[in-house]
């Protein structure tokens, strides 16, 4: 009995394509980061010329603000055509033929690939990164939270480590799940072969490290204190490090935006014959609604700091003490970062349903109110912004109308759950660590939205706001609902990502134990927030120091738990066994082609002709694969494409692309 | 079929009772020092009790499916085919509709109206707010840089402002907040009810809620609440030290 439940089970035979790559040997990776050496090479060199050119004309030191913009543009023109952009774009504006990375060997995750896979890899890698060195700031203030009085860290560089931690996390919840598995999951849900634009996907990724570099060199400068928000005025008068945060994140709006257009494209453009809009996966659903969401409002922070930038350095003042105007940014900010949080979780959403439908085995409760729920939550997001200002000091007859609008954005979430608790109802529910962390999720995100309405509620939150009860508030929503499933969909697409199995013992431990330790560290601090505990600060009176204490013993108990998340992620990809095609005999295209797939994903064209989630329904398929037409050309595989290419010694794993 | 809804719907009553004893027996509230705290704190607990039963009901429902619903390995047989409930759905709209629309009028609107919308004021109280302390200015124009001395059972309007970046006007003792914009002046109202001090609540005190700067944290000043009486003599002695 426990030999069946563990042994991956095979899908159902007719629909599988199973391609034997796996007996091949593994090829053999040469000089494999020649790409990113080149990379920071002509990054330091631009950097260097963009100094140079900058004093040359205005004279200067090399921190002064105007100079760090100037070489910062050209460092990242550097980076990008060093790891790739000179042979994928540079040479098409020369008449030669562009190419790309195709090294077969690990390599190619360091090199300017464009196939979709090894993008989706690239984000999910460097994201996972960059939470955790956010993940030692947050251990680092609550050390220092531990007990009152200025200890570890002073308030200043208190106030900088809040930031810090607050810009990362914020990049990775925005772009953790879809730059990962958007990439990798959607153009195989909807029977693609890659992206729409598969050479802007890779310059998407690859502008993703300077924004990283940026924000963690921003200490460099004197680092930015004024949290992840960086409201002005303060913004405008801190240290030179906010110029980086400003370039750093004007950068990522650009990743977030070539991200959401590829998306948006190739759901609309390339969905297979039979996909019809009813049919398509729900995650791709998310993912979708999400892309026209962040393609619709990213642009309004990069256009708040871009006032910022302009009031430091050319003496503009948009946001001058004085003139009385910086309300002003807190509406443009807010205009993205409301939306912002539902960039966020709108893919959590898509993820959790995803797995649910497949851990329970019943098809997804309501599909067509979720789908609409999705649609009304992104048109809804964009006139809520306001709520977040109602101790602003903005008009008072505009706090009714925003509160309104808050509310009803309510009904659409509560879908959600509907969805999620239908789609459990009565099922078979198998729990694997990826449904054990959809519940914890759901847990996490339960809290979440009931604190919630505390915050939209107007005479509430006069008293919360800027407390730590919103601090407690939205983690519960960002790390209970957007890094939650995150991790759950590390969880259920790991066997399809790396064709073996995670340890299931290790991953239902990490699972139950994240939720705890997650629970136990940040339930407290609602307590401490309605008790007159403000946030962003490094010191706070006696009075709520047990709160604290407890809550920072949890949360090292919490950061622990990812060692272990790691440890099984990093061990089983290599030592795993393997998981065959299908381990939760789910229903979508990902899981009726070979793990990791074929390199342009499907042997076979997929042709669809049944709803997604028909689990129980007799006789029913979301898709099948149709036999080529013998009377076809046969279509040239991998190996003929990249034996075309051998004209320069450069060259040697680049594919043309046309 | 198994029927799941008695079991869950127990459950679920169970759970809502257990959550609005805990909303009846333990107070997680500061303590009230003035009229806008009873509304803000009143506002907090009808919100609890009404998210009671929607928690209830979501922790029912996972604790059943943990209970009953679980199965083992890939090849289980699937769960029933149930794609949609036209009834359910269209109950959970109107259920999740009416909720909403319901605290939009309470605690919303009526709490709003009860802490925004009387412009009057016994007193009006200037506070200034810079990098990093509070100044105030009493009606009689003399000032402090080291306690806000209120009278009780008297609304007193703040006319809050700021001569560098953003900072918040928070007495959480009261529940009000307002921030101090360089360039603007909010306003706050607030009625203090009974007499007392920092020594007695840490949250009479003006605390700094919105990020100013290195010394955010530490930009706080007691508040201390006094008869009508004594805060006139206060101030008057105020302008004589000068
Ligand atoms: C290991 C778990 C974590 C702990 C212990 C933790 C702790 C903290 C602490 C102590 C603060 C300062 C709160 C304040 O004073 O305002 C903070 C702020 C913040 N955290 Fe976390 N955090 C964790 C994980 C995360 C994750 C995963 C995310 C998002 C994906 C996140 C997003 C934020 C944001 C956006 C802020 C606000 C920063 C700002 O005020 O500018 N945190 N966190
Ligand atoms: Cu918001
Ligand atoms: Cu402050």
């Amino acid at each position: 009995m426990t030999m069946l439940e563990d042994s991956p089970a095979q899908s159902t035979g007719s629909t599988a394509q199973d391609s034997s790559t796996e007996t091949k040997p593994r090829p053999k990776a040469r000089r494999p980061f020649r790409w990113v050496l080149r990379g920071v090479v002509l990054a330091i060199i631009g950097w260097a010329t963009g100094v140079a050119l900058a004093i040359a004309i205005r004279g200067g030191s090399p921190t002064d603000e105007i100079v760090v913009i100037v070489a910062y543009v050209f460092a990242l023109i550097g980076w990008l055509a060093g790891v790739g952009g000179i042979e994928a774009f540079g040479r098409q504006w020369i008449g030669k033929k562009p190419q790309v990375n195709t090294d077969p060997s690990w390599g190619r995750y360091f090199g300017f690939s464009i196939d979709h896979k090894v993008i989706g890899i690239q984000y999910g890698v460097t994201l996972i990164a960059v939470l955790l060195i956010g993940g030692l700031a947050a251990m680092i203030m609550r050390i220092e939270l531990a007990s009152p009085g200025v200890g570890v860290v002073d308030l200043d560089d208190f106030n900088k480590i809040v930031s810090m931690h607050g810009i990362l996390m914020v990049a990775v919840a925005v772009a953790g799940v879809l730059g990962a598995f958007g990439n990798y999951v959607v153009p195989i849900q909807v029977g693609a072969q890659d992206m729409a634009f598969p050479r802007i996907n890779a310059l998407a990724f690859w502008l993703l490290p300077p924004v990283a570099v940026g924000l963690l060199g921003a200490p460099l400068l004197g680092s930015f204190n004024a949290g992840w928000t960086a409201y002005a005025p303060l913004s405008v008068v801190n240290e030179s490090g906010q110029i980086l945060f400003n370039m750093a994140i004007i950068t990522f709006g650009l990743v977030s935006i070539l991200g959401a257009i590829n998306i948006i494209v190739t759901v609309i453009t390339m969905r297979a014959k039979g996909l019809t809009w009813g049919r398509l996966p729900i995650f791709t659903w998310a993912a979708f609604s999400t892309s026209l969401l962040a393609f619709t409002v990213t642009q309004f922070f990069a256009g708040a700091l871009v006032l910022v930038t302009m009031d430091r350095v050319v003496g503009t003042s948009f946001f001058a003490p004085e003139v009385g105007t910086s309300l002003l940014y807190q509406h443009i900010f807010w205009f993205y970062s409301h939306p912002a949080v539902y960039i966020m979780v709108i893919p959590g959403f898509g993820v959790i349903l995803e797995l649910t439908t497949t851990f329970a085995r019943k098809p997804l409760f309501a599909y067509k109110a979720v789908v609409a729920a999705f649609l009304g939550i992104v048109g809804l997001s964009v006139v809520v912004w306001a709520h977040h200002m109602f101790t602003s000091g903005m008009a008072d007859f505009l706090h009714g109308p925003f509160m309104i609008l808050t509310e009803a954005i309510s009904i659409p979430t509560g879908i959600i759950f509907l969805s999620m608790i239908g789609t459990l109802w009565q099922g078979a529910l198998w729990f694997r660590t990826p449904l054990v962390m959809a519940f914890g999720w759901l847990f996490n995100f339960l809290i979440g939205g009931i604190t919630g309405i505390f915050l939209a509620d107007i005479a509430t939150d006069i008293h919360l706001h800027d407390t730590y009860f919103v601090v407690a508030h939205f983690h519960y929503t960002i790390v209970g609902g957007a890094i939650f499933a995150l991790l759950a969909a590390s969880f259920y697409w790991f066997p399809k990502i790396t064709g073996r199995m995670y340890n299931e013992k290790l991953g239902t431990l990490f699972a139950i134990w994240v939720t705890v330790a997650f629970n136990l560290t940040f339930i407290p601090l609602f307590w401490a927030g309605m008790n007159g505990m403000n946030r962003r600060i490094g010191d706070y009176p006696d009075a709520y120091a047990g709160a604290n204490r407890f809550a920072s013993f949890a949360a090292l108990i919490l950061g622990a738990s990812f060692l272990l998340f790691v440890w099984n992620m990093l061990y089983s990809a290599i030592r795993g066994p393997k998981a065959g095609p299908n381990p939760w005999n789910a229903r979508t295209l990902e899981w009726l082609i070979s793990s990791p797939p074929p390199t342009h994903n499907f042997v076979k064209e997929p042709v669809v002709v049944g709803a997604p989630y028909d689990y129980g329904v007799e006789g029913s398929v979301h898709a099948y694969f149709k036999d080529p037409d013998p009377a076809a050309p046969p279509e040239p595989t991998t190996e003929d494409v990249s034996a075309e290419v051998q004209d320069e010694a450069l060259a040697e794993s680049q594919e043309e692309v046309s | 079929m198994r029927r799941s809804w008695v079991p869950v719907a127990v459950l679920w009553l169970g759970y809502t009772v257990l959550m609005m004893w805990a909303v009846a027996q333990f107070n997680w509230l500061p303590e009230q020092w003035a009229i806008e705290a009873e509304v803000v704190d009143e506002a907090m607990v009808l919100l609890q009790y009404l998210g009671a039963p929607v928690m209830a009901l979501v922790l029912a429902v996972m604790t059943w499916a943990l209970i009953a619903w679980r199965s083992n390995g890939a090849n289980r047989p699937d769960g029933p085919p149930q794609r949609d409930n036209r009834t359910v759905l269209t109950t959970w709209l109107i259920v999740t509709s009416a909720l909403a629309i319901f605290v939009v009028i309470n605690p919303g609107f009526v709490g709003l109206a009860e802490i925004r919308g009387e412009p009057s004021a016994d007193y009006v109280i200037e506070v200034e707010a810079a990098q990093f302390f509070w100044k105030v200015t009493y009606p009689n124009g003399t000032e402090s840089f080291d306690e806000l001395v209120v009278p009780s059972e008297r609304r007193v309007r703040y006319d809050v402002t700021s001569v560098d970046v953003n900072h918040s006007f928070w007495i959480p003792a009261f529940r009000i907040k307002i921030d101090a914009v360089a360039g603007l002046t909010t306003q706050a109202f607030a009625t203090a009810e009974h007499e007392g001090g920092i020594d007695d609540d840490i949250n009479l005190r003006i605390q700094c809620a919105e990020l100013c700067g290195a010394g955010h944290a530490s930009m706080a000043m007691p508040v201390r609440v006094v008869s009508d009486q004594e805060f006139n003599e206060y101030i008057e002695t105020l302008g004589e030290g000068e």
